[in-house]
């Protein structure tokens, strides 16, 4: 379902116009305005899939999917680094293990929710030929235990997002768009 | 000027402030749209390409690089907390920067900047801090950040240079008896640097790969990093990030050197990455 929902949003936002632009190697304004949109819509899961996987009240069994579902928008090997305000040296996780280490967390409720501020970059070629940008996003953790131990912080998370072009056949057609998929993320947190 | 930018940027988002307050309990979103949240950000605002709210403008837009946009950012820019910068250097350097007829822009595939990136390694379990010069560098499609040179402080006395005016040394004569002498010259290993030419210039990125290939140095983190740039034609900006509380926070400028003699530039270059002390 999702696959479709950001399949459809390519074939809607980022419609091949033509060979010209599709041999082009500079993205025009317009376009990545394009992705953006759709780079945004999956931080957005991400984001979404995050709360869920944090949230105590989630089944054990439902936050595994959500888990797999949230690994889904991320490039093979992303890995997650992660330091704080008193901790300057960066401890780094693979995707899969963050969120276990999530749904781990000794405490018997805890809130996420996200900040509507975000911050995106501009596109740069790599040496591959894909586009790699930016995306920055701020989220409030706040964890309670029973016996009254209270945590909450803000962290900042700059979130790597690879941009390529593709190819797929519908109905004999080659249909060329761009695909998203959101790699390295670097955590900090902030003194907000 | 810088508050009352400052206090624009506030009123702009007040909205979406109260909102956060009172339906999430959330603190000011206001400090994070102030803040130069990438180094992205500071590039764009430096050179006036995008609004308040982070949204770029292109060549197309009318307010691309204005120069009223430009002073604004320009202003809110520099580590304030940084008493070493002068009020009035810092006039100096926005007038250059913004001088009429020619205004400097900043560009992210030019020459002239460089990353230095501080990063902890390891040795015997033991941590060894390295710093790791990068820069970007063109590569078949794209481009790409590459080490172009390297320093540690544990390389260094290996490297010391003997400064007694005659010392040791192989005389002139010593090839006519197969260089026999080096067997002593190889005996005391302090004194081998005796035997070195003048011109050998200390090389650490060369024995950080050796280190690194031969599992000597292992990888743990990245401690701290910092940018250089010498774009500004007789200036040099150090850029580095500020996490604290207020809106003078992120990417910001740390310290600012108006060159005012030729061989400044190559002189600081030198020293930036450790060649002189």
């Amino acid at each position: 379902m999702n696959k479709h929902k950001y399949f459809y949003t390519l074939l809607v936002g980022l419609f091949i116009s033509g060979s010209l632009l599709a041999q082009s190697a500079d993205i025009s304004p317009q376009r990545k305005q394009a992705i953006d949109s759709l780079a945004l819509e999956k931080v957005k899961d991400l984001s979404k899939y995050i709360s869920i996987i944090g949230n105590k009240t989630t089944p054990y069994s439902e936050a595994t999917r959500v888990m797999d579902r949230a690994e889904e928008l991320f490039a093979e090997d992303s890995e997650m680094g992660v330091s704080s305000l008193n901790r300057k040296e960066i401890n780094y996780y693979k995707v899969r293990q963050y969120f276990e280490r999530l749904i781990a967390l000794n405490y018997d409720r805890v809130k996420i929710q996200w900040y509507d501020i975000h911050y995106i970059s501009d596109l740069e070629r790599q040496p591959d030929g894909r586009y790699v940008g930016v995306i920055t996003i701020y989220q409030r953790f706040e964890g309670e235990s029973d016996d009254g131990i209270k945590y909450k912080d803000t962290t900042k998370k700059d979130i790597t997002i690879y941009v390529e072009r593709k190819k797929t056949q519908i109905a004999g057609r080659t249909i060329e768009f761009w695909d998203v998929l959101l790699g390295d993320i670097r955590v900090t947190e902030t003194s907000a | 000027m810088i508050t009352r930018f400052v206090l624009f940027l506030v009123l702009i988002f007040s909205s979406s402030y109260l909102h956060a307050q009172i339906t999430n309990e959330m603190e000011d979103e206001s400090r994070l749209y102030a803040e130069t949240k990438q180094i992205n950000q500071f590039f764009r605002r430096f050179n006036g390409e995008e609004d308040e709210k982070g949204e770029r403008y292109y060549p197309k837009d009318k307010q691309f690089r204005n120069p009223k946009l430009r002073k604004k950012y320009l202003e809110m820019l520099f580590d304030r907390s940084n008493a070493g910068i002068s009020n009035d250097l810092k006039i100096q350097f926005v007038n250059d920067v913004l001088e009429k007829n020619d205004p400097a822009i900043l560009d992210f595939n030019g020459a002239n900047w460089f990353a230095e990136v501080q990063s902890t390694f390891t040795a015997n379990g033991k941590a060894q801090l390295v710093t790791l010069f990068m820069e970007l560098e063109k590569h078949h499609l794209g481009r790409r950040w590459v080490i172009y040179k390297v320093h540690a402080d544990r390389f260094d006395p290996y490297f010391k240079r003997d400064t007694v005016p005659v010392g040791k040394f192989l005389h002139p004569m010593s090839h006519e008896l197969d260089f026999m002498n080096l067997r002593k010259a190889f005996l005391n290993r302090d004194s081998v640097t005796q035997y070195v030419s003048k011109k050998f210039e200390p090389d650490h990125l060369s024995v950080f790969l050796y280190e690194v290939k031969r599992g000597g140095l292992q990888f743990k983190s990245v401690d701290q990093v910092k940018f250089h740039f010498f774009q500004i034609p007789g200036w040099y900006f150090e850029l580095a990030e500020f996490n604290r509380p207020g809106y003078n926070t992120g990417w910001l400028i740390s310290n600012l050197v108006k060159f005012n003699n030729e061989g400044d530039e190559a002189l600081l270059r030198r020293y930036l990455h450790h060649e002189i002390n």
